[in-house]
């Protein structure tokens, strides 16, 4: 009898274990499939568009599902319950978001394409592999009759610019976002230190040295510079102000190359920018700066978040985009009164360079099965005023308080609704947060006649045919660059040289040559 | 007729087994079924280190390219290097882990007291639970210049400050040490209980016959460790060219100035391709890893083959 109801139980918990193990991996098998059949499904869409130019049918109920970078915010299930009863008024539809989480989404994106998961839209930009996703087959061409039809708000609305900039090859993925942007760098600093040692304005890289040195001198536990190399970036935003804007160079593709052109020359000539006197120069500044402790002796292992130490008044000092270190000075004056932060460009009088529209945007993904849909979700969110407001500032009164039609302020739950890339519907209604420093958006309308537009600002280069050797450039600007940029490395030229011997072997003439004769092609074209 | 009774007997030997051992078959079916589904059919995606992968085409329908995904890991010069380092890092981990957690079960073993086993048992195992981005943000508070603890130790000593993360010859012990204090407990645990294993009637015998305790480890624990030992060899023998990611990318990071002792295939492949996204070019490189995974633990199997029989692993 106990005999047997043991037997009886192992079998019963044999057959659950392999009943899950069946389970679990159908769950598997079926995302293949469905990705397998949703491959015809975008063709079909797109033929039943150019059947019936009409008024879109609604009548069905469809749930979309979208991809954005960035953590979730606390208030996620408020705000897009209430974004979701006014899309099932307006379009019939409701949305679902998932979240690429900042510390990992490089990993994560291109994996839920390689994968061919599920999803309708995604946020996507020129910085976040767009041209790369592009040209893999990962995001749905979009025609004119498919934009002026499904999302007629929009194709109002954006200059037509924005469109022809999105494009690649010649086919448009993206629906870019409508705004102004300047990708030049500048410094946040502490003006509350160069008033206690009584330094000069900080409006060069000379002046800049001085303010970091100082406080590398003077001030104990405050580390003057903040950087973070451990992230794996190869080109970064001091190198960017230092030696691109200065120089008014432009590197091709910061993340992959260390090649640029400058931005005057007419004929788009690439050069080594590791192989000029002007990085030669740079890396005279930047040892000077290492060897009087403005940056810590471990910088490439310290995983730090910056701006997180800059308000805990650990580091004094760091370069990002204007908008950010804006919101960073905006913060601190709300958070920390009494700590003085101020804004600085290294390079005034210099050429700027306007973001072009991809800068942040909105892509329809190539399997999805709910098309229409999703453009017309992509035109609420960044044309309708009251659809824009919600999904960009939260909550009226909780998470943001409106100022007007323009402004607005931080509202008590305003950290329960920021930090995600809401970006991608940037458009002219967005509000100015109130707290916005004036002298940022001083500095940003003294830009404006500054900003430089040329001919390759809309370049993008197709690495295919040099995919080998561009993995090992990116390799070897990781190991012998950036330890050679922060001043690590004692003999400066023996760095060099090593740097543009290993850049050789590495195969960088090949690279460039394959990378000039694009570019050749694409101004030829433009002519 | 006999005969034919014979037939019928055989042809229900097959069945009358199954049917026997049917639970024990049926635990045995999640284990089949895992393999098959996360081993075997996978492996057809083998192909794709000779593909050009687009997401139209898929794994199936992309075009082929050749030996094209392979190009990049033996052009870069680098290929003979991180393999090295892969292999002998991996070597250093099996033979000092393996040393160190027998030790520590022995030990364990013969000091009395089930409370103190017991704890100390737990001890050791913490680190096991504790992820690789805890240990290296652990290590970078321990070994940073300018506020570590070593350091600030040092400089309170009136020392000279080390710089840890900036010299690249210190690598090579931190990681050895980092790995065998991780894996400790776990180790120990399966020794442990593979000396518990162990016939006590031999000790005893031992015992009378005046083995002191040394003799008694020497002559009696060790050698019937040996079988475990080899077993577990062996296996970890078959990962000798994998180089274990978590550890090494959270431990050294982006720190170019250590990835002369370092790097090895795994976060070299990922520091390439992290910003191309090409699917084919790590195809190739985890390839080319199974294969050289393959041979050398066909080629070790075939040694303990030769020296004894009943220990290899098939």
């Amino acid at each position: 009898m106990m005999k047997n109801k043991t037997k009886k139980l192992t079998v019963t918990l044999a057959t659950m274990m392999a009943l899950g193990t069946i389970l679990s991996a159908c769950g598997g098998n079926n995302n293949a499939n469905t990705g397998a059949e949703a491959t015809k499904a975008p063709a079909t869409a797109t033929e039943g568009t150019a059947a019936n130019p009409g008024a879109p049918d609604t009548s069905k109920e469809v749930k979309l599902k979208m991809l954005l970078i960035g953590g979730q915010p606390g208030d996620y299930d408020k705000v897009f319950g209430e974004l979701n009863t006014k899309l099932k008024e307006k379009i019939n539809a409701t949305v679902e978001t998932e979240f690429l989480d900042w510390s990992d989404w490089t990993q994560k994106y291109p994996l839920k394409f390689a994968a061919n998961e599920d999803f309708d839209l995604v946020y996507t930009a020129n910085w976040a592999l767009y041209n790369d996703q592009a040209l893999k087959g990962g995001f749905l061409e979009l025609t004119d009759d498919l934009l002026s039809t499904y999302m007629p708000q929009t194709w109002e609305a954006m200059p037509k610019v924005n469109w022809e900039q999105a494009k690649v090859d010649g086919k448009l993925f993206m629906v870019p976002n409508n705004n102004v942007e300047v990708t030049d760098k500048v410094v946040l600093y502490r003006e509350d230190l160069r008033k206690k040692y009584n330094l000069p304005e900080i409006n060069s890289l000379e002046s800049y040295a001085t303010y970091l040195k100082t406080v590398a001198k003077e001030e104990t536990g405050i580390t003057a510079y903040g950087a973070k190399p451990a992230d794996g970036w190869k080109w970064h935003e001091l190198d960017q102000a230092t030696l691109e804007q200065n120089n008014d160079w432009n590197l091709v593709d910061a993340n992959l190359l260390p090649l640029a052109y400058k931005l005057d020359d007419a004929t788009g000539k690439i050069f080594n920018i590791y192989d000029t006197p002007e990085f030669r120069e740079l890396l005279t500044y930047y040892k000077d700066l290492a060897d009087n402790g403005v940056w810590s002796k471990n910088v490439v292992s310290n995983k730090n978040d910056v701006w997180q130490d800059i308000k805990a008044e650990k580091v004094s000092s760091y370069a990002q985009n204007l908008g950010t270190v804006a919101a960073n000075v905006s913060e601190m004056r709300r958070d920390k009164p009494d700590v003085e932060l101020a804004i600085a460009d290294l390079t005034p009088g210099k050429k700027k360079i306007a973001a072009i529209s991809t800068q942040n945007g909105m892509a329809i993904h190539a399997t999805s099965k709910n098309v229409e849909r999703s453009l017309m979700l992509i035109d609420l969110l960044q044309n309708d005023k009251e659809i824009h407001d919600l999904t960009m500032y939260g909550i009226a009164g909780t998470n943001y308080i409106p100022d007007g039609d323009k402004k607005y302020s931080a509202g008590p739950a305003a950290a329960n609704y920021t930090g995600f890339s809401n970006w991608g519907w940037n458009s002219p209604l967005n509000r100015q947060d109130s707290a916005y420093p004036v002298e940022a958006d001083n500095m940003f309308n003294s830009w404006q006649s500054s900003i430089y537009h040329f001919p390759l600002e809309t370049f993008v280069f197709d690495s295919t045919p040099v995919k080998n050797e561009v993995a090992n450039i990116g390799n070897v600007m990781l190991r012998y660059a950036i330890p050679l940029e922060y001043g690590l490395i004692d003999d400066l030229d023996k760095g060099q040289a090593d740097l543009i011997k290993q850049l050789k072997s590495a195969g960088i003439d090949k690279v460039q040559t394959e990378l000039q004769s694009q570019i050749d092609a694409f101004l030829a074209a433009q002519k | 007729m006999e005969r034919g009774f014979k037939m019928k007997q055989k042809q229900h030997g097959f069945w009358d087994d199954v049917k026997k051992y049917r639970s024990l078959l049926l635990m045995l079916v999640p284990a089949v079924l895992f393999f098959l589904l996360f081993a075997y059919i996978p492996m057809s995606g083998i192909i794709l280190a000779f593909k050009q992968y687009d997401y139209t085409g898929g794994v199936f329908g992309s075009p082929w390219n050749g030996w094209d995904n392979f190009k990049f890991f033996f052009n870069s010069g680098d290929a003979w290097r991180v393999t090295r380092n892969t292999a002998l890092y991996n070597i250093a981990f099996i033979v000092v882990n393996n040393v160190v957690q027998i030790f520590a079960a022995i030990l364990l073993f013969e000091v009395a007291g089930k409370w103190f086993r017991k704890i100390t048992q737990t001890v050791l195992f913490l680190p096991y639970f504790i992820s690789w981005v805890v240990v290296g943000a652990i290590a970078y508070n321990l070994f940073n210049f300018d506020v570590g603890t070593i350091n600030v130790l040092l400089k309170g000593l009136g020392m000279q400050p080390v710089d840890i993360y900036n010299t690249a010859s210190y690598w090579p012990v931190i990681l050895v040490v980092v790995s065998a204090w991780k894996t400790l407990g776990y180790g120990t645990i399966m020794y442990l209980a593979a000396i518990t294993s162990i016939d006590t009637e031999m000790y005893e015998a031992a015992e009378i016959d005046g083995a002191n305790i040394f003799q008694r480890i020497m002559k009696i624990t060790v050698p019937n460790l040996m079988p475990t030992v080899i077993i577990l060899v062996l296996l970890a023998i078959g990962n000798v060219f994998r180089g274990d990611f978590g550890m090494f990318y959270n431990m050294v990071g982006n720190n170019g100035l250590l990835f002369s002792s370092t790097d090895v295939i795994d976060t070299f492949v990922f520091r390439s391709l992290t910003t191309s996204n090409e699917i084919g070019m790590s195809a190739a490189a985890g390839f080319y890893q199974s294969l050289l995974g393959f041979v050398t633990i066909m080629l070790a199997n075939y040694a303990v083959r030769k020296y004894d029989k009943d220990r290899a692993l098939f």
